[in-house]
């Protein structure tokens, strides 16, 4: 059995071997790489406008002529936020497609069963969706990552706040899974900082319709400063519950509540509510002239208002683009690595932060800055927060 | 014979379209599942039960083989351990409903079923509760099990091991006993057979297999979550038995095979279609359920079920 | 604050319960538990957006509209599809649910932008609050109690009052003896479908302001089904106090209970009420 089953690997490992000469994904002409999104399962309200985001840099690139008279093609998977699926995408993108890199992967399940997998392959795992520490730590030449995680950004988020109202009693409201755990040890290592510690931490599980309980809670223990570790719609249900109460408490969110389905959905309730963004909201209003003219093609080309996903999405394909040219003409992933490794990048037209990658470093960017909505809109209150 | 046949050419087929490891992989995971299945249509097919919770067991074996994997210890050990623990839940599921059967067991699983997920989240020394464990890939006699042949033939022949079991337990006089039971309770109680011991033992039977298929899954997948195993798993791995055929073993593997390999095929059926439909989120969602409900009035019995002898309920 | 936690568990049971209470009225009367309660659900709250945003009707006409589409469109897959699973080994009707299910979410998803964000159905009183003492009610909270209380009421005179209600009892107590009773056993189970459906689609609009109108709101209906066991999967009070239940002790168990025991305490009592009424807690006396 032993011994078959070392003959049969040795074969594969052939035919790997065989089809490892050239780079793969990359022919004279084009470059495919893959993505794998949630469009149909729970967090497919994140799928639909990072998908989109992504295929418009491309599309926008190819009309260009491509990178290097490479045309880019990105085939896109639905996991339905299911592993399962996921691990089978993965092996058909690296197997039948034979994609160049993965980019965006959506969702930490996902990100983690695929992921040793793709970098098994050799392929560059690029900027998930995950606010895994594995997707960037301990360093890999194949893994890099743009997003700041939860935990630097929300402990300089709950400094600031901290230092600049004089807060003494912080409390939590966390989603019961990895996303609420990686924030609060954010929000504890930042306040061990200042000498606090949380008065108060209560969670919810995803799905959760009522928060009377937690707020209740949160309220009784005196808390003058809440951090929410919430999405979209929690932070609505919260902060409604709050002001409901008559509670005006000081209440900060994280990026995955700053949205502005936020505001639209919850109302005047949530006025002064603090958020913190790694990357700003495309506002129409107010937009300097090529965001506006970004919304614009935006809304034509899919018939939907742009957010900060589609930002992201957008984001996301530039920056791999960017590491492309580097890269030059001869492109295999030894020379995209060392392009990527080299790679700074200057704020953008959206006023997203500056990625800066080394040899050492594989994470692009740590800081998120604070905002307020004010007026009905999200309102940018500080710098990033290095 | 004729549908081992039948598999086996859709096996070739499957390879010779798909390429090696996208199909290997993709039979890896319906051998996985068959497993489970197989051990809910003990349940289901023979003791006449209906199991609400089956995707817990998955998930206690795939907990207990992923922190003893973790802890280095050798499969030998760690696989028949995480079968004999979730089996152990198995039974403890069955105490409630054992006596009365029927909705009351069907009940009980569901709540057990709900509390293995909070136990799950909350056991982090064990599990790493939500942050999630990253298991390692399978060691077995000395030889790393990470690509897409180990995994295929691991899962087959642990599927071929299941899969004689069952047969056998069928066929036999405990076989028998179960349909007398399924059946008629009071008439199999009137001849001597102890009805809410041999459900006890169906489910501690069946999910034990579920512990088995849990165990490879955490190696397949590497990573693990309480979310995977949550009540939606439970009714997956109940609609696969009923689409491949609750009165035949043969069932599980079909209705694993509609469950694992549908949504690949629907997949790349979708990439060839003008790219506006193929660009529309649900698309491929929608595709499985026409499919599905097409399976089921075209064949209500099971894909293996054929003419199958109409199964009385209790009550 | 015991009140005012207690008041919001009340209304989530509320919710809970409704969405039961759809589980059980088809259980009873077709023997079959529905896998699509939570899309049809869904799918009653998108169709009240369209009439109401789309469309431009009045809000109230727009939610009687979809509520009434529901139940026509759940009479119609009775008719079309369901029909064929009589007659089947009856869990065929069970499968055919959960396939429709992922087409009615497939067919929603769709569409760009049912998927793309999330939407607000801006019922009346939402937003608004009402002080009682020192207990202050969201009227959203208000909506769904009274709504409920009203659908109950509604649903109690017609199953004792009605001839189509009477009918319906007298099918799901004995499909058999009611046929020759003259009762149209079939007619029966459209009108069970179509009910279960304008059912679920109320629970979606009063579902609505809590948690916003997407694709995936149907989840909600992995809570209420739990609670349709609890109450016995055959007793329509039960559902109702099986969800009640479940919410109130939800709110309760997060207020008082410390973390990590709060959110399995609900399961666990269902699973200590299974080993004292092993039927459920409301189910029917009567031997099996």
């Amino acid at each position: 059995m032993k011994r078959l089953v070392s003959l049969l690997g040795a074969c594969l490992a052939l035919f790997a071997g065989s089809a490892a000469a050239a780079t793969p994904g990359v022919t004279a002409d084009q470059i495919r790489v893959a993505t794998i999104q949630d469009l149909s399962g729970p967090i497919a309200i994140l799928g639909a406008p990072i998908r989109d985001g992504m295929v418009m840099r491309f599309d926008e690139e190819n009309e260009r002529g491509g990178v290097h008279g490479r045309k880019l093609r990105i085939a896109v998977e639905d996991s339905g936020y299911d592993p399962k699926k996921a691990v089978l995408a993965t092996r058909k993108l690296l197997q039948r497609d034979g994609v160049f890199a993965f980019l965006g992967d959506l969702g930490t399940p996902v990100v983690m069963a695929t992921m040793p997998i793709i970098v098994g392959a050799g392929r560059p795992h690029l900027f998930p969706f995950s606010p895994h520490e594995a997707t960037y730590q301990p360093l890999d030449p194949l893994k890099f990552q743009l997003f700041a995680p939860y935990q630097d950004y929300m402990s300089a988020a709950v400094q600031e706040m901290v230092r600049n109202n004089g807060y003494k009693r912080v409390g939590l409201l966390y989603q019961d899974d990895d996303y609420g755990l990686e924030v609060m040890k954010g929000v504890e290592a930042g306040l061990a900082r200042l000498g606090q510690t949380l008065v108060e931490k209560t969670g919810y599980k995803r799905g959760a319709t009522d928060f009377a309980s937690q707020i209740a809670r949160l309220r009784a223990a005196g808390c003058d400063f809440v951090v929410l570790a919430t999405v979209v719609r929690e932070t609505v249900g919260a902060v409604s519950e709050a002001r409901k109460l008559g509670w005006n408490v000081d209440m900060l969110v994280t990026a995955s509540g700053y949205s502005a389905q936020t505001h639209e959905l919850g109302g005047k309730a949530m006025e002064g509510l603090y958020g913190v963004s790694v990357m700003p909201h495309p506002y129409p209003a107010g937009a300097n002239e090529r965001l506006g003219e970004w919304i614009e093609r935006y809304r034509t080309r899919y018939d939907a208002e742009p957010n900060v996903w589609s930002v992201m999405g957008y984001n996301v394909a530039d920056v791999f683009i960017r590491g492309l040219r580097g890269a030059g003409r001869d492109l295999t992933v030894a020379s995209f690595v060392h392009a990527m490794e080299n790679l700074s990048t200057t704020r953008d037209f959206f006023g997203g932060p500056a990625y800066h990658f080394s040899a050492q470093d594989h994470l692009g960017n740590r800081h998120g800055r604070l905002a307020r909505i004010e007026g009905g809109k999200w309102v940018l209150i500080s710098d990033y927060l290095k | 014979m004729k549908g081992s046949l039948l598999a086996l050419v859709i096996g070739a087929a499957a390879i010779a379209v798909l390429g090696t490891s996208y199909a290997l992989s993709q039979f890896a995971f319906v051998a996985t599942w068959a497993i489970a299945g197989l051990g809910l249509s003990l349940i289901l097919g023979q003791a006449g039960q209906i199991s609400l919770g089956h995707g817990a067991f998955l998930g206690i074996g795939a907990y207990v083989e992923g922190a003893l994997a973790v802890a280095g210890w050798p499969a030998w050990a760690s696989f028949p351990l995480a079968v004999l623990v979730a089996a152990a839940a198995g039974w403890v599921a069955a105490l409630p409903g054992r006596r009365l059967g029927g909705m009351a067991f069907a009940m009980s699983t569901l709540a057990i079923a709900l509390l293995v997920e909070e136990a799950l989240v909350r056991w982090e020394g064990l599990t790493r509760g939500a942050a999630g464990l990253a298991i390692p890939p399978l060691q077995l006699f000395g030889q790393t099990v990470s690509g897409p042949l180990g995994q295929f033939v691991v899962s087959a022949l642990l599927l071929l091991v299941a899969y004689g079991c069952c047969r056998r337990w069928v066929g036999s006089r405990l076989g028998r006993a179960w349909r007398a039971v399924r059946d008629d309770e009071v008439a199999a109680a009137a001849v001597g057979i102890d009805c809410g011991a041999l459900r006890s033992l169906a489910f501690v039977l069946g999910a034990g297999m579920a512990g088995l298929a849990g165990a490879l899954y955490a190696h397949w997948l590497a990573y693990l979550s309480p979310e995977q195993f949550g009540l939606q798993l439970s009714f997956e791995l109940l609609m696969l038995v009923f689409i491949g055929g609750v009165g035949r073993l043969s069932g599980a593997i079909w209705g694993a095979a509609v469950f694992v390999a549908l949504p690949q095929l629907i997949a790349l059926a979708t990439d060839l279609l003008p790219a506006r439909w193929a660009a529309a989120s649900g698309t491929e969602t929608m595709a499985f359920g026409v499919l599905i409900v097409l399976i089921i009035l075209l064949r209500p019995g099971g894909i293996a079920g054929g003419r199958r002898q109409g199964r009385r309920e209790a009550g | 604050m015991f009140a005012q936690v207690l008041t919001s568990g009340i209304a989530t049971g509320c919710v809970y319960g409704l969405v039961a209470l759809s589980f059980v009225l088809i259980y009873k009367a077709t023997e079959t538990v529905s896998f699509m309660q939570g899309e049809l659900l869904m799918l009653g709250a998108f169709a009240a957006l369209y009439v109401h945003e789309g469309l431009g009707w009045p809000l109230i006409a727009a939610a009687g509209a979809a509520v009434a589409g529901m139940f026509v469109f759940g009479a119609l897959l009775e008719r079309g599809v369901l029909r064929r699973a009589i007659g089947q080994p009856h869990l065929t009707a069970l499968l055919l649910t959960f396939g429709l299910g992922m087409m009615l979410r497939g067919a929603v998803t769709m569409v760009p932008a049912a998927s793309h964000e999330m939407h607000r159905l801006p019922l009346p009183f939402a937003g608004a609050h009402i002080g009682f003492g020192t207990v202050v009610v969201a009227g959203e909270h208000l909506v769904v109690i009274a709504a409920t209380a009203l659908l109950c009421l509604g649903l109690s005179l017609f199953f004792r009052l009605s001839r189509a209600g009477l009918a319906l009892r007298a099918c799901s107590e004995n499909p058999r003896i009611a046929a020759l009773m003259g009762v149209s056993v079939s007619g029966m189970h459209t009108l069970a479908w179509a009910l279960g459906a304008a059912l679920a689609a109320c629970a979606g609009l009063l579902l609505a302001p809590m948690t916003f109108v997407f694709p995936g709101m149907g989840l909600i209906a992995l809570k209420a089904f739990p609670a349709a066991v609890l109450g016995g999967m055959s007793s329509l009070p039960g559902a109702l106090a099986g969800g009640l239940f479940l919410g109130v002790v939800e709110a309760i168990a997060g207020l008082y209970l410390p973390e990590g025991v709060k959110d399995a305490t609900g399961y666990a009592l269902l699973l200590l009420a299974l080993l004292v009424f092993p039927r459920g807690l409301f189910a029917s006396r009567r031997a099996p």
